[in-house]
């Protein structure tokens, strides 16, 4: 027992006790990353502070990050597992280098997919190698915002940064998502409480709307909560767009969609008159009936908007980096996701050129799956293809998919391992600050060694067929 | 009557992209002229003879047997003759066609006759998504040209069609006619839901009630005249089990829509 403990109540009230200060780090090899980058969700906070046990390579405090990025930070740990593996068994770092770029070039439809939870650098290494083996190109986003991507190309975007938001927005609607649990930094960074340029009391100068099939744990945060009933997100959009031009609607729109002519009435009312709305909108718009279409209608009633006053529209994007592999893919290859290289020029086509499509479909005759993990949460005629076809997998995890890939990589993690480039969901490009080295390569290295290879072996079978 | 016939001897084992398969293409060409086409076998570039027999001789009708579901493209761009398939097709069947026909004795895949200009599709079984559509990032999709299916299509029937018509004899999925700018399209079974969402001008028919978007107003209940002609034309080319004479006398309700948008397209539902 310490002298401390010992010390009487009255002497403890009399006497400040010497403060000793126990150094919980005391011992141990520290270091400090300031203004570290988060990437578990398309939030992307580069506010982090690290505290970083060097010797032990981890993350001991995650000094601003939310419950997400805790558990993102702390649970990233030095692995013990095989670097390769080929048919389950441990290989070299070059034998599976080689055996991946046999797989793509002998392949006639090689898909790619994942990319998310990968740098922008790696993303543009993938896109290169699919582009030189005349390959299927796509991401993640094909099961989440791809929807919202074919309607950008569709309808048009009116948009802006979650700085402007943060300074601007007055009026803040929340469609289909519960950022309070994926995205908890999304109020008290950038939309709803943070005091800004034109919003000098935060959350006081702001009404937020949040409408949803169900009340949510984001629910509280909203000071007008529209509850529609399930799947008839499409028709209350239309409603209020009709109703924003000024046009006739249904007399039973509220027998139709829950939501009464009073409220939309209400709604629309506010949408016209503030000074800067913004419509935030998630997966239950883009993943439910409707898709595309529902996004195209919210995009375009924020177009329609601008009649009246600014308004702009952006997706909460999921995945770290999702909104850089659109980028990346867009800046490579014209579209941002569902591209085909068969011919040697990139196609985009949604439902034809998508995962999903070509897995359940039995099209493709070899994937690469980068940082995700389809075979775990696809549909099951497309697990039971990829269960058929010889999968490459890179992942700092061990997965589903890394268990039936024929060649695995294990990788190790962006934004804790290794720097580069991601995108916030604004489109706003962030540079990451690893924190701790791993014993793993990144996802670049090994690709920039498969695309060296596959460009090598391409090479001598184009010699051999001229010969 | 000349013919050339393809019978398929090797399925393909990733999507097989044949838009050559048209009657032009194969004018002026002897047997080993064709079996020498150039396909794309995914990212392989093969012969058409990797795959088919050819037999026969003449270019005004081609006949493919076999399942080609995942054959692509088949009569992509044709603009004369005929190409009759025993069997499913794959995608993309008869895109941006401008005369001819196309008859096939099963079933499509999505796509079918997108962006078509002229001449005939006739699916006698299901279809898949986007038939008579426009490709997405278009504005505009069929601009002519007839799609008869006989079985069921899926969503966003004749999506953006300027003109023409699109027959489905089962029940369509959901926004059918959706940002339609003019032309017909007749649905003998169920609509799904958000039927001509954004539509311009343009008519929707169906002979079964649906449920209607907020901003599609109902007008009355008539007999539209015009409907006689669609439908005694269409009993005469195989949707004859389907239109009763009730159908042909009957009343429809009308909807004008979409109010969003010009508000000059109709949907009408028959109402007995």
């Amino acid at each position: 027992m310490t002298k401390e403990a010992t010390q009487t109540d009255a002497q403890v009230k009399n006497k400040k006790p010497v403060s000793k200060k126990v150094d919980p780090y005391e011992g141990k090899n520290i270091k400090i990353v300031k203004d570290a980058t988060c990437t578990f969700c398309g939030c992307v906070c580069d506010d982090m502070e690290l505290t970083v046990d060097v010797d032990e390579h981890r993350i001991l405090k995650a000094k601003k990050a939310c419950v997400l990025g805790r558990a993102w930070f702390y649970e990233h740990k030095v692995d013990t597992r095989p670097g390769v593996l080929i048919d389950g068994k441990e290989a070299t770092f070059q034998e599976g280098v080689e055996a991946a770029a046999q797989i793509l070039i002998d392949a006639k439809f090689p898909t790619t997919y994942g990319m998310s939870d990968s740098t922008c650098e790696s993303q543009r290494v993938t896109v290169e190698i699919m582009d030189t083996i005349n390959g299927n190109i796509d991401t993640t986003t094909s099961v989440c915002h791809g929807p919202s991507g074919m309607a950008f190309q569709g309808v048009g975007e009116s948009t802006a940064t979650l700085g402007e938001v943060k300074n601007r927005a007055d009026l803040v609607i929340y469609w289909g998502g519960n950022p309070a649990e994926s995205h908890p930094r999304h109020f008290t960074r950038y939309a709803v409480t943070p005091k800004g340029m034109y919003i000098p009391n935060g959350k006081k100068d702001r009404t937020v709307v949040l409408v949803d099939v169900r009340r949510t744990p984001s629910t509280p945060v909203a000071d007008i909560f529209m509850q529609v009933k399930p799947g008839k997100d499409f028709e209350v959009l239309w409603a209020l767009r009709a109703l924003v031009k000024g046009k006739k609607i249904a007399n039973d729109i509220e027998k139709q969609t829950g939501v009464s002519r009073e409220v939309l009435d209400d709604l629309v009312d506010r949408m016209k008159n503030c000074q800067f709305g913004v419509l935030f909108f998630g997966m239950g718009l883009t993943m439910t009936r409707g898709r595309h279409f529902n996004s195209g209608a919210l995009l375009s009633l924020a177009a329609d908007l601008n009649e009246f006053t600014h308004f702009v529209a952006k997706p909460v994007r999921g995945h770290g980096n999702v909104t850089g592999a659109d980028n990346v893919v867009s800046w490579q290859t014209g579209y941002p996701f569902g591209v085909n290289f068969n011919r040697g020029y990139p196609r985009f086509n949604p439902g034809e050129f998508t995962t999903t499509d070509v897995l359940s479909r039995g099209e493709a005759d070899a994937a690469m799956i980068i940082a995700s993990d389809p075979a775990s949460n696809f549909p099951k005629a497309a697990i039971e293809h990829m269960k058929k076809i010889p999968i490459i997998s890179l992942d700092t995890k061990d997965t589903v998919t890394s268990s039936i890939a024929k060649v695995r990589f294990a990788v190790s993690t962006y934004g804790i391992n290794t720097g580069g480039t991601v995108y916030r969901m604004d489109d706003v490009p962030i540079t990451l600050r690893p924190a701790f080295e791993s014993t793993y390569p990144g996802d670049q290295e090994v690709l920039e060694a498969i695309r060296d290879r596959v460009k090598k072996l391409l090479s001598g079978k184009k010699a051999r067929v001229a010969a | 009557m000349s013919a050339t016939h393809l019978k398929l001897h090797t399925a393909p084992e990733v999507p097989l992209e044949t838009e050559v398969i048209n009657p032009t293409v194969f004018a002026n060409l002897s047997q080993s002229g064709i079996e020498n086409l150039n396909v794309m076998h995914g990212n392989d570039k093969c012969h058409l003879g990797d795959f088919f027999k050819v037999t026969g001789k003449g270019a005004s009708e081609i006949h493919i047997e076999g399942d080609l579901s995942g054959v692509k493209l088949i009569g992509a761009g044709m603009s004369e003759g005929k190409i009759s398939v025993e069997g499913d097709v794959g995608m993309h069947l008869g895109v941006g066609m401008s005369g001819g026909e196309i008859i096939v004795n099963g079933n499509a895949g999505d796509w079918v006759g997108p962006e078509m200009s002229g001449g005939r599709i006739i699916i006698k079984k299901n279809a898949g998504h986007m038939i008579g559509s426009a490709y997405r990032g278009q504005s505009t999709g069929i601009t002519g040209g007839e799609i008869f299916i006989h079985g069921n299509a899926k969503n966003e029937v004749g999506s953006a069609m300027r003109r023409g018509l699109i027959v489905v004899g089962g029940n369509a999925g959901d926004f059918t006619g959706v940002n339609m700018l003019a032309g017909t399209i007749i649905v003998l079974g169920e609509l799904g839901i958000r039927t001509g969402a954004g539509m311009k001008r343009g008519s929707i028919v169906s002979l079964q009630d649906a449920p209607m978007l907020p901003s599609f107003d109902y007008s009355c209940t008539y007999h539209p005249l015009f409907l006689r002609l669609y439908f005694s034309r269409l009993r005469a080319n195989g949707f004859k089990r389907k239109i009763q004479d009730q159908h042909i006398t009957g009343k429809y309700k009308r909807y004008s829509g979409d109010g969003i948008e010009l508000n000059r397209g109709e949907v009408l539902l028959f109402a007995g």
